[in-house]
Protein backbone atom coordinates (compact mmCIF):
# COMPACT_ATOMS: atom_id res chain seq x y z
CA UNK A 1 0.00 0.00 0.00
CA UNK A 2 2.72 2.42 1.02
CA UNK A 3 4.68 1.47 -2.06
CA UNK A 4 1.74 2.15 -4.32
CA UNK A 5 1.31 5.61 -2.83
CA UNK A 6 5.01 6.20 -3.39
CA UNK A 7 4.66 5.15 -7.02
CA UNK A 8 1.76 7.52 -7.54
CA UNK A 9 3.73 10.36 -6.00
CA UNK A 10 6.72 9.61 -8.24
CA UNK A 11 4.47 9.51 -11.26
CA UNK A 12 2.92 12.89 -10.51
CA UNK A 13 6.23 14.54 -9.70
CA UNK A 14 7.69 13.30 -12.98
CA UNK A 15 4.58 14.35 -14.89
CA UNK A 16 4.78 17.86 -13.42
CA UNK A 17 8.47 18.09 -14.29
CA UNK A 18 7.79 16.88 -17.83
CA UNK A 19 5.05 19.47 -18.31
CA UNK A 20 7.36 22.24 -17.03
CA UNK A 21 10.04 20.96 -19.39
CA UNK A 22 7.77 21.24 -22.38
CA UNK A 23 6.63 24.71 -21.35
CA UNK A 24 10.32 25.66 -21.42
CA UNK A 25 10.75 23.97 -24.79
CA UNK A 26 7.66 25.38 -26.49
CA UNK A 27 7.27 28.84 -24.88
CA UNK A 28 9.96 30.69 -26.88
CA UNK A 29 8.44 29.32 -30.07
CA UNK A 30 4.87 30.31 -29.19
CA UNK A 31 6.10 33.76 -28.18
CA UNK A 32 7.54 34.29 -31.66
CA UNK A 33 4.33 33.11 -33.31
CA UNK A 34 2.36 35.57 -31.13
CA UNK A 35 4.70 38.46 -31.91
CA UNK A 36 4.31 37.92 -35.64
CA UNK A 37 0.64 38.97 -35.42
CA UNK A 38 1.25 42.25 -33.60
CA UNK A 39 0.15 45.50 -35.21
CA UNK A 40 2.91 47.69 -33.77
CA UNK A 41 6.49 47.99 -34.98
CA UNK A 42 8.14 46.99 -31.72
CA UNK A 43 8.09 43.78 -29.75
CA UNK A 44 5.97 44.00 -26.62
CA UNK A 45 3.66 42.02 -24.38
CA UNK A 46 0.79 41.59 -24.27
CA UNK A 47 0.47 41.74 -28.03
CA UNK A 48 -0.96 45.05 -29.14
CA UNK A 49 -3.64 44.72 -31.77
CA UNK A 50 -3.79 42.08 -34.41
CA UNK A 51 -2.56 42.43 -37.94
CA UNK A 52 -0.93 40.61 -40.78
CA UNK A 53 1.27 43.57 -41.75
CA UNK A 54 4.48 41.77 -40.81
CA UNK A 55 3.62 38.93 -43.14
CA UNK A 56 3.24 41.51 -45.90
CA UNK A 57 6.61 42.94 -44.96
CA UNK A 58 8.19 39.57 -45.87
CA UNK A 59 6.88 39.95 -49.40
CA UNK A 60 7.81 43.63 -49.63
CA UNK A 61 11.34 43.45 -48.27
CA UNK A 62 13.37 42.51 -51.30
CA UNK A 63 16.32 40.71 -49.59
CA UNK A 64 13.90 38.29 -47.89
CA UNK A 65 12.33 37.25 -51.17
CA UNK A 66 15.65 36.97 -52.98
CA UNK A 67 17.05 34.89 -50.14
CA UNK A 68 13.99 32.65 -50.17
CA UNK A 69 14.65 31.87 -53.83
CA UNK A 70 18.30 31.03 -53.12
CA UNK A 71 17.35 28.93 -50.09
CA UNK A 72 14.85 26.81 -52.04
CA UNK A 73 17.23 26.26 -54.95
CA UNK A 74 20.12 25.29 -52.68
CA UNK A 75 17.95 22.99 -50.55
CA UNK A 76 16.55 21.04 -53.49
CA UNK A 77 19.73 20.86 -55.57
CA UNK A 78 21.94 19.82 -52.64
CA UNK A 79 19.38 17.21 -51.61
CA UNK A 80 19.28 15.86 -55.16
CA UNK A 81 23.08 15.44 -55.05
CA UNK A 82 22.94 13.85 -51.60
CA UNK A 83 20.25 11.36 -52.67
CA UNK A 84 21.97 10.47 -55.95
CA UNK A 85 25.26 9.58 -54.29
CA UNK A 86 23.95 8.64 -50.84
CA UNK A 87 21.36 6.00 -51.73
CA UNK A 88 23.75 3.72 -53.69
CA UNK A 89 26.27 4.01 -50.84
CA UNK A 90 23.68 3.09 -48.20
CA UNK A 91 22.45 0.11 -50.25
CA UNK A 92 25.97 -1.14 -50.89
CA UNK A 93 27.17 -0.81 -47.31
CA UNK A 94 24.17 -2.37 -45.60
CA UNK A 95 24.53 -5.64 -47.52
CA UNK A 96 28.30 -5.88 -47.26
CA UNK A 97 30.02 -7.16 -44.14
CA UNK A 98 33.44 -6.59 -42.72
CA UNK A 99 35.51 -3.87 -41.21
CA UNK A 100 35.90 -1.81 -44.38
CA UNK A 101 32.14 -1.38 -44.78
CA UNK A 102 31.93 -0.27 -41.17
CA UNK A 103 34.73 2.24 -41.66
CA UNK A 104 33.11 3.56 -44.83
CA UNK A 105 29.79 4.00 -43.03
CA UNK A 106 31.45 5.88 -40.17
CA UNK A 107 33.19 8.07 -42.72
CA UNK A 108 29.94 8.85 -44.54
CA UNK A 109 28.29 9.89 -41.27
CA UNK A 110 31.27 11.84 -39.96
CA UNK A 111 30.31 15.27 -41.37
CA UNK A 112 27.56 15.20 -38.73
CA UNK A 113 30.19 15.43 -36.01
CA UNK A 114 32.20 18.29 -37.47
CA UNK A 115 31.61 21.79 -36.17
CA UNK A 116 29.84 23.38 -39.13
CA UNK A 117 31.70 26.63 -38.77
CA UNK A 118 34.97 24.74 -39.36
CA UNK A 119 33.50 23.01 -42.39
CA UNK A 120 32.20 26.32 -43.75
CA UNK A 121 35.53 28.09 -43.42
CA UNK A 122 37.42 25.14 -44.92
CA UNK A 123 35.04 24.78 -47.86
CA UNK A 124 35.15 28.49 -48.60
CA UNK A 125 38.94 28.50 -48.97
CA UNK A 126 38.99 25.21 -50.80
CA UNK A 127 36.24 26.04 -53.30
CA UNK A 128 37.73 29.49 -53.86
CA UNK A 129 41.04 27.85 -54.71
CA UNK A 130 39.15 25.63 -57.18
CA UNK A 131 37.72 28.77 -58.77
CA UNK A 132 34.14 28.22 -57.62
CA UNK A 133 34.33 30.85 -54.89
CA UNK A 134 31.16 32.39 -53.58
CA UNK A 135 28.54 30.94 -55.89
CA UNK A 136 25.38 28.92 -55.94
CA UNK A 137 27.37 25.83 -56.97
CA UNK A 138 29.61 26.19 -53.93
CA UNK A 139 26.58 26.46 -51.67
CA UNK A 140 25.02 23.37 -53.25
CA UNK A 141 28.23 21.35 -52.76
CA UNK A 142 28.63 22.50 -49.16
CA UNK A 143 25.02 21.69 -48.30
CA UNK A 144 25.27 18.31 -50.03
CA UNK A 145 28.17 17.42 -47.69
CA UNK A 146 25.97 17.95 -44.63
CA UNK A 147 22.83 16.49 -46.23
CA UNK A 148 24.55 13.27 -47.29
CA UNK A 149 24.85 11.72 -43.79
CA UNK A 150 21.12 12.20 -43.20
CA UNK A 151 20.22 10.47 -46.45
CA UNK A 152 22.69 7.61 -45.85
CA UNK A 153 21.56 7.08 -42.26
CA UNK A 154 17.83 7.05 -42.99
CA UNK A 155 18.08 4.88 -46.10
CA UNK A 156 20.48 2.45 -44.37
CA UNK A 157 18.10 2.30 -41.40
CA UNK A 158 15.16 1.30 -43.60
CA UNK A 159 17.17 -1.06 -45.81
CA UNK A 160 18.54 -2.92 -42.77
CA UNK A 161 14.97 -3.83 -41.89
CA UNK A 162 14.28 -5.19 -45.38
CA UNK A 163 14.79 -8.92 -45.66
CA UNK A 164 17.08 -9.95 -48.55
CA UNK A 165 14.72 -12.83 -49.35
CA UNK A 166 12.68 -10.91 -51.91
CA UNK A 167 15.79 -9.72 -53.72
CA UNK A 168 17.21 -13.25 -53.76
CA UNK A 169 13.93 -14.69 -55.07
CA UNK A 170 13.84 -12.10 -57.85
CA UNK A 171 17.41 -12.94 -58.81
CA UNK A 172 16.65 -16.67 -58.84
CA UNK A 173 13.63 -16.02 -61.03
CA UNK A 174 15.97 -14.47 -63.57
CA UNK A 175 15.82 -10.73 -62.88
CA UNK A 176 19.06 -8.88 -63.55
CA UNK A 177 20.61 -6.53 -61.00
CA UNK A 178 19.01 -3.46 -62.51
CA UNK A 179 15.55 -5.07 -62.52
CA UNK A 180 15.95 -6.18 -58.91
CA UNK A 181 16.92 -2.66 -57.90
CA UNK A 182 14.15 -1.03 -59.89
CA UNK A 183 11.26 -3.38 -59.05
CA UNK A 184 12.18 -4.92 -55.70
CA UNK A 185 14.64 -2.81 -53.72
CA UNK A 186 13.61 0.75 -54.55
CA UNK A 187 9.89 0.31 -53.84
CA UNK A 188 10.80 -1.06 -50.40
CA UNK A 189 13.20 1.70 -49.42
CA UNK A 190 11.18 4.56 -50.88
CA UNK A 191 10.00 5.81 -47.45
CA UNK A 192 13.63 5.99 -46.32
CA UNK A 193 14.73 7.95 -49.38
CA UNK A 194 11.80 10.25 -48.94
CA UNK A 195 12.44 10.88 -45.24
CA UNK A 196 16.19 11.29 -45.76
CA UNK A 197 15.59 13.82 -48.53
CA UNK A 198 13.18 15.75 -46.34
CA UNK A 199 15.72 15.86 -43.51
CA UNK A 200 18.37 17.02 -45.93
CA UNK A 201 16.07 19.82 -47.16
CA UNK A 202 15.19 20.91 -43.64
CA UNK A 203 18.85 20.90 -42.56
CA UNK A 204 19.81 22.95 -45.60
CA UNK A 205 17.04 25.50 -45.13
CA UNK A 206 18.04 26.12 -41.51
CA UNK A 207 21.80 26.11 -42.05
CA UNK A 208 23.61 29.22 -40.97
CA UNK A 209 27.21 28.33 -40.00
CA UNK A 210 28.08 27.22 -43.53
CA UNK A 211 25.82 29.50 -45.53
CA UNK A 212 27.12 32.72 -44.05
CA UNK A 213 30.63 32.06 -45.40
CA UNK A 214 29.17 32.01 -48.90
CA UNK A 215 27.09 35.14 -48.41
CA UNK A 216 26.70 37.74 -51.14
CA UNK A 217 23.64 39.62 -52.43
CA UNK A 218 23.00 36.84 -54.93
CA UNK A 219 23.86 33.88 -52.67
CA UNK A 220 22.49 34.92 -49.27
CA UNK A 221 20.19 32.27 -47.85
CA UNK A 222 17.26 33.11 -45.62
CA UNK A 223 18.99 32.48 -42.26
CA UNK A 224 21.93 34.66 -43.32
CA UNK A 225 19.65 37.56 -44.23
CA UNK A 226 17.63 37.05 -41.05
CA UNK A 227 20.75 37.06 -38.88
CA UNK A 228 22.10 40.28 -40.35
CA UNK A 229 18.61 41.82 -40.09
CA UNK A 230 18.45 40.79 -36.40
CA UNK A 231 21.88 42.22 -35.70
CA UNK A 232 20.72 45.65 -36.85
CA UNK A 233 17.05 45.88 -36.02
CA UNK A 234 14.54 44.14 -33.84
CA UNK A 235 11.10 44.19 -35.40
CA UNK A 236 8.34 41.59 -35.77
CA UNK A 237 9.07 40.80 -39.42
CA UNK A 238 11.64 38.21 -38.29
CA UNK A 239 8.90 36.67 -36.16
CA UNK A 240 6.52 36.51 -39.11
CA UNK A 241 9.14 34.96 -41.35
CA UNK A 242 10.05 32.41 -38.67
CA UNK A 243 6.39 31.51 -38.25
CA UNK A 244 5.98 30.87 -41.97
CA UNK A 245 9.13 28.73 -41.96
CA UNK A 246 7.91 26.76 -38.97
CA UNK A 247 4.54 26.03 -40.54
CA UNK A 248 6.30 24.71 -43.65
CA UNK A 249 8.71 22.59 -41.58
CA UNK A 250 5.86 21.20 -39.47
CA UNK A 251 4.06 20.23 -42.64
CA UNK A 252 7.27 18.41 -43.61
CA UNK A 253 7.37 16.66 -40.23
CA UNK A 254 3.79 15.46 -40.66
CA UNK A 255 4.70 14.10 -44.08
CA UNK A 256 7.69 12.24 -42.58
CA UNK A 257 5.42 10.87 -39.87
CA UNK A 258 2.99 9.55 -42.48
CA UNK A 259 5.59 7.87 -44.63
CA UNK A 260 8.17 6.86 -42.09
CA UNK A 261 6.93 7.17 -38.52
CA UNK A 262 8.60 9.36 -35.92
CA UNK A 263 9.35 6.44 -33.63
CA UNK A 264 12.01 5.23 -36.07
CA UNK A 265 14.02 8.41 -35.65
CA UNK A 266 14.98 7.38 -32.14
CA UNK A 267 18.37 8.20 -30.77
CA UNK A 268 20.83 9.97 -33.01
CA UNK A 269 23.54 7.33 -32.90
CA UNK B 1 31.72 4.59 -54.60
CA UNK B 2 30.88 8.13 -55.72
CA UNK B 3 29.83 9.28 -52.27
CA UNK B 4 33.22 8.38 -50.78
CA UNK B 5 34.94 10.31 -53.56
CA UNK B 6 32.58 13.23 -53.02
CA UNK B 7 33.40 13.38 -49.31
CA UNK B 8 37.12 12.95 -49.98
CA UNK B 9 36.99 15.89 -52.40
CA UNK B 10 34.68 18.23 -50.51
CA UNK B 11 35.07 17.24 -46.87
CA UNK B 12 38.56 15.84 -46.24
CA UNK B 13 40.49 17.92 -48.79
CA UNK B 14 39.11 21.25 -47.46
CA UNK B 15 40.21 20.28 -43.96
CA UNK B 16 43.76 19.85 -45.27
CA UNK B 17 43.51 23.25 -46.93
CA UNK B 18 42.84 24.99 -43.63
CA UNK B 19 45.50 22.90 -41.96
CA UNK B 20 47.96 24.24 -44.52
CA UNK B 21 46.57 27.75 -44.15
CA UNK B 22 47.06 27.71 -40.39
CA UNK B 23 50.81 27.47 -40.99
CA UNK B 24 50.86 30.69 -43.03
CA UNK B 25 51.76 34.06 -41.62
CA UNK B 26 48.83 35.76 -39.93
CA UNK B 27 48.06 39.42 -39.36
CA UNK B 28 50.43 39.68 -36.44
CA UNK B 29 53.52 37.84 -37.68
CA UNK B 30 56.04 36.93 -35.04
CA UNK B 31 59.64 37.41 -36.19
CA UNK B 32 61.40 34.10 -36.68
CA UNK B 33 58.63 32.08 -35.07
CA UNK B 34 58.32 29.67 -37.98
CA UNK B 35 55.33 27.77 -39.24
CA UNK B 36 53.79 27.20 -35.84
CA UNK B 37 53.52 30.89 -35.02
CA UNK B 38 49.71 30.95 -35.14
CA UNK B 39 49.61 28.03 -32.75
CA UNK B 40 52.12 29.75 -30.50
CA UNK B 41 49.87 32.80 -30.49
CA UNK B 42 46.82 30.69 -29.69
CA UNK B 43 48.37 28.67 -26.89
CA UNK B 44 50.71 31.25 -25.36
CA UNK B 45 48.29 34.16 -25.06
CA UNK B 46 46.25 34.03 -21.87
CA UNK B 47 43.33 35.65 -23.70
CA UNK B 48 43.08 32.82 -26.18
CA UNK B 49 43.68 30.20 -23.51
CA UNK B 50 40.75 31.80 -21.70
CA UNK B 51 38.68 31.52 -24.87
CA UNK B 52 39.44 27.81 -25.16
CA UNK B 53 38.61 27.34 -21.48
CA UNK B 54 35.33 29.23 -21.92
CA UNK B 55 34.43 27.16 -25.00
CA UNK B 56 34.94 23.88 -23.14
CA UNK B 57 33.51 25.20 -19.86
CA UNK B 58 30.32 26.42 -21.50
CA UNK B 59 29.85 23.07 -23.24
CA UNK B 60 30.37 21.21 -19.95
CA UNK B 61 27.77 23.35 -18.18
CA UNK B 62 25.28 22.99 -21.03
CA UNK B 63 25.84 19.22 -21.06
CA UNK B 64 25.33 18.87 -17.29
CA UNK B 65 22.16 20.98 -17.31
CA UNK B 66 20.87 18.94 -20.25
CA UNK B 67 21.43 15.66 -18.38
CA UNK B 68 19.70 16.98 -15.25
CA UNK B 69 16.73 18.30 -17.22
CA UNK B 70 16.57 15.53 -19.78
CA UNK B 71 16.83 12.45 -17.58
CA UNK B 72 13.54 12.85 -15.68
CA UNK B 73 11.71 13.57 -18.94
CA UNK B 74 13.20 10.50 -20.63
CA UNK B 75 12.32 8.42 -17.54
CA UNK B 76 8.74 9.65 -17.51
CA UNK B 77 8.44 9.10 -21.23
CA UNK B 78 9.62 5.48 -21.11
CA UNK B 79 8.14 4.36 -17.80
CA UNK B 80 4.91 6.28 -17.38
CA UNK B 81 3.73 7.63 -20.72
CA UNK B 82 1.69 5.26 -22.79
CA UNK B 83 0.30 5.23 -26.28
CA UNK B 84 -0.90 8.67 -27.25
CA UNK B 85 0.95 10.62 -24.59
CA UNK B 86 4.17 8.88 -25.66
CA UNK B 87 3.58 9.91 -29.26
CA UNK B 88 2.79 13.45 -28.14
CA UNK B 89 6.06 13.64 -26.20
CA UNK B 90 8.06 12.42 -29.20
CA UNK B 91 6.31 14.96 -31.39
CA UNK B 92 6.94 17.81 -28.91
CA UNK B 93 10.61 16.80 -28.67
CA UNK B 94 11.14 16.73 -32.41
CA UNK B 95 8.97 19.68 -33.46
CA UNK B 96 11.32 22.34 -31.96
CA UNK B 97 14.23 20.75 -33.83
CA UNK B 98 12.51 21.81 -37.01
CA UNK B 99 12.08 25.47 -36.09
CA UNK B 100 14.95 27.64 -37.20
CA UNK B 101 17.74 28.46 -34.80
CA UNK B 102 16.98 32.14 -35.52
CA UNK B 103 13.39 31.67 -34.39
CA UNK B 104 14.31 30.10 -31.08
CA UNK B 105 16.98 32.67 -30.35
CA UNK B 106 14.56 35.45 -31.24
CA UNK B 107 12.03 33.90 -28.87
CA UNK B 108 14.51 33.99 -26.00
CA UNK B 109 15.39 37.58 -26.85
CA UNK B 110 11.72 38.47 -26.48
CA UNK B 111 11.37 36.51 -23.23
CA UNK B 112 14.58 37.72 -21.58
CA UNK B 113 14.65 41.37 -22.70
CA UNK B 114 14.59 44.17 -20.12
CA UNK B 115 10.92 44.75 -20.89
CA UNK B 116 10.43 41.15 -21.91
CA UNK B 117 7.84 38.67 -20.76
CA UNK B 118 9.81 37.28 -17.82
CA UNK B 119 10.80 40.64 -16.36
CA UNK B 120 7.27 42.03 -16.78
CA UNK B 121 5.76 38.98 -15.11
CA UNK B 122 8.19 39.10 -12.18
CA UNK B 123 7.50 42.82 -11.71
CA UNK B 124 3.76 42.30 -11.85
CA UNK B 125 4.09 39.69 -9.10
CA UNK B 126 6.15 42.21 -7.14
CA UNK B 127 9.01 39.76 -6.90
CA UNK B 128 11.48 42.30 -8.28
CA UNK B 129 11.43 46.09 -8.40
CA UNK B 130 13.60 46.73 -11.40
CA UNK B 131 13.99 44.60 -14.50
CA UNK B 132 16.82 42.07 -14.30
CA UNK B 133 19.53 42.14 -16.92
CA UNK B 134 18.80 38.64 -18.15
CA UNK B 135 19.72 39.12 -21.79
CA UNK B 136 23.35 39.45 -22.86
CA UNK B 137 24.62 37.25 -20.08
CA UNK B 138 26.19 33.80 -19.75
CA UNK B 139 22.87 32.68 -18.23
CA UNK B 140 21.02 33.61 -21.42
CA UNK B 141 23.59 31.67 -23.45
CA UNK B 142 23.19 28.54 -21.33
CA UNK B 143 19.39 28.78 -21.47
CA UNK B 144 19.44 29.26 -25.24
CA UNK B 145 21.86 26.37 -25.84
CA UNK B 146 20.10 23.96 -23.48
CA UNK B 147 16.85 24.80 -25.22
CA UNK B 148 18.32 23.84 -28.58
CA UNK B 149 20.20 20.74 -27.45
CA UNK B 150 18.24 19.06 -24.65
CA UNK B 151 15.88 17.16 -27.01
CA UNK B 152 18.88 15.16 -28.26
CA UNK B 153 19.69 14.24 -24.67
CA UNK B 154 16.14 13.08 -23.91
CA UNK B 155 16.01 10.93 -27.07
CA UNK B 156 19.42 9.35 -26.34
CA UNK B 157 18.57 8.48 -22.74
CA UNK B 158 15.07 7.26 -23.61
CA UNK B 159 16.36 4.85 -26.24
CA UNK B 160 18.61 3.15 -23.66
CA UNK B 161 16.05 3.21 -20.82
CA UNK B 162 13.67 1.40 -23.14
CA UNK B 163 16.01 -1.58 -23.35
CA UNK B 164 16.55 -2.06 -19.61
CA UNK B 165 15.24 -5.35 -18.29
CA UNK B 166 12.81 -4.28 -15.58
CA UNK B 167 13.14 -7.61 -13.78
CA UNK B 168 16.55 -6.40 -12.57
CA UNK B 169 14.85 -3.51 -10.80
CA UNK B 170 12.17 -5.75 -9.39
CA UNK B 171 14.81 -8.14 -8.06
CA UNK B 172 16.57 -5.25 -6.34
CA UNK B 173 13.29 -4.18 -4.75
CA UNK B 174 12.47 -7.71 -3.60
CA UNK B 175 15.94 -8.00 -2.10
CA UNK B 176 15.08 -4.98 0.03
CA UNK B 177 16.54 -2.01 -1.83
CA UNK B 178 14.59 1.21 -1.53
CA UNK B 179 13.20 3.06 -4.48
CA UNK B 180 16.02 5.62 -4.58
CA UNK B 181 18.67 2.98 -3.95
CA UNK B 182 17.29 0.87 -6.79
CA UNK B 183 17.46 3.84 -9.10
CA UNK B 184 21.00 4.83 -8.10
CA UNK B 185 22.42 1.31 -7.99
CA UNK B 186 20.52 -0.40 -10.82
CA UNK B 187 18.59 1.84 -13.20
CA UNK B 188 21.03 4.72 -13.53
CA UNK B 189 24.15 2.57 -14.06
CA UNK B 190 22.29 0.56 -16.70
CA UNK B 191 21.33 3.75 -18.53
CA UNK B 192 24.76 5.34 -18.40
CA UNK B 193 25.46 4.56 -22.06
CA UNK B 194 22.46 6.64 -23.09
CA UNK B 195 23.59 9.49 -20.88
CA UNK B 196 27.06 9.18 -22.42
CA UNK B 197 25.79 9.16 -26.00
CA UNK B 198 23.61 12.18 -25.34
CA UNK B 199 26.35 14.00 -23.42
CA UNK B 200 28.91 13.59 -26.21
CA UNK B 201 26.39 14.76 -28.79
CA UNK B 202 25.31 17.79 -26.77
CA UNK B 203 28.91 18.65 -25.87
CA UNK B 204 29.94 18.42 -29.51
CA UNK B 205 27.08 20.58 -30.76
CA UNK B 206 27.57 23.14 -27.97
CA UNK B 207 31.25 23.42 -28.89
CA UNK B 208 30.43 24.46 -32.42
CA UNK B 209 27.53 26.82 -31.84
CA UNK B 210 27.80 30.54 -32.33
CA UNK B 211 24.39 31.99 -33.29
CA UNK B 212 23.12 31.66 -29.72
CA UNK B 213 26.26 33.30 -28.34
CA UNK B 214 26.10 36.07 -30.89
CA UNK B 215 22.48 37.02 -30.25
CA UNK B 216 21.98 36.16 -26.57
CA UNK B 217 25.47 36.59 -25.14
CA UNK B 218 26.25 40.18 -26.04
CA UNK B 219 29.96 39.45 -25.87
CA UNK B 220 29.91 38.23 -22.26
CA UNK B 221 31.42 34.91 -23.29
CA UNK B 222 34.09 34.52 -25.96
CA UNK B 223 34.29 31.08 -27.51
CA UNK B 224 36.22 29.67 -30.45
CA UNK B 225 33.31 29.62 -32.95
CA UNK B 226 32.37 33.19 -32.03
CA UNK B 227 35.94 34.33 -32.51
CA UNK B 228 36.21 32.50 -35.83
CA UNK B 229 33.06 34.30 -36.95
CA UNK B 230 34.50 37.64 -35.86
CA UNK B 231 37.92 36.96 -37.36
CA UNK B 232 36.19 36.20 -40.63
CA UNK B 233 33.77 39.14 -40.55
CA UNK B 234 35.89 41.94 -39.17
CA UNK B 235 39.59 41.21 -38.60
CA UNK B 236 39.86 38.98 -41.69
CA UNK B 237 42.94 37.26 -40.29
CA UNK B 238 42.31 34.03 -42.18
CA UNK B 239 45.40 32.06 -41.10
CA UNK B 240 44.53 32.70 -37.46
CA UNK B 241 40.87 31.81 -38.09
CA UNK B 242 42.13 28.58 -39.66
CA UNK B 243 44.26 27.91 -36.57
CA UNK B 244 41.27 28.33 -34.27
CA UNK B 245 39.22 26.10 -36.57
CA UNK B 246 41.81 23.38 -36.18
CA UNK B 247 41.73 23.69 -32.40
CA UNK B 248 37.95 23.26 -32.58
CA UNK B 249 38.39 20.37 -34.98
CA UNK B 250 40.69 18.56 -32.55
CA UNK B 251 38.01 18.87 -29.87
CA UNK B 252 35.44 17.48 -32.32
CA UNK B 253 37.65 14.55 -33.29
CA UNK B 254 38.11 13.67 -29.61
CA UNK B 255 34.33 13.66 -29.22
CA UNK B 256 33.89 11.55 -32.35
CA UNK B 257 36.41 9.05 -31.02
CA UNK B 258 34.59 8.85 -27.68
CA UNK B 259 31.31 8.40 -29.54
CA UNK B 260 32.65 5.52 -31.63
CA UNK B 261 34.05 3.79 -28.55
CA UNK B 262 30.69 4.08 -26.87
CA UNK B 263 28.75 2.80 -29.89
CA UNK B 264 31.09 -0.16 -30.19
CA UNK B 265 30.66 -0.96 -26.50
CA UNK B 266 26.90 -0.92 -26.89
CA UNK B 267 27.29 -3.22 -29.83
CA UNK B 268 24.84 -1.26 -31.96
Amino acid sequence: MAQMREDVRERWALAAFTIAFFVFLIAPILVVVAVSFTSVSYVSFPIQGFSLRWFWRIVEYRPFLDALGVTIQVAFLSTAVAVLIGVPAALGLVRSRGASAEVAMTFLLSPLSMPMIVLGLALLFYLSALGLGISLISLVIAHAVIGLPYVVRTVAGVYRGVSPDLEESATMLGANRWQVLRHVTLPQIRPGIFAGALFSILISVDNLPISFFFGSPSTNTLPVVMLSYLEHQFDPSIAALSTVQMVLALAGLLVIERFYGLRHLGAPT
Amino acid sequence: MPSLLFLAAFFIAPLFVILEMSFQEGRLPVEGAGVFQNYQRLFADTFYLGVIAETVGLSVVVTLVSVLMGYPVAYFMVRHASGRSYDLIVFLLIAPLLTSIIMRTFGWQVLLARRGLINEALMMLNLIERPLGLLNSPLAIVVGLVHVLVPFMVLSIASVLQGIDRRLEESARILGAGKLQTFLRVTFPLSIDGVGTGAILVFMLANGSFVTLLLLGGGTLQTLPLLIYQQFNTTRDFPFAATMSNALLVLAVCCLYAQLRLIRRRGV
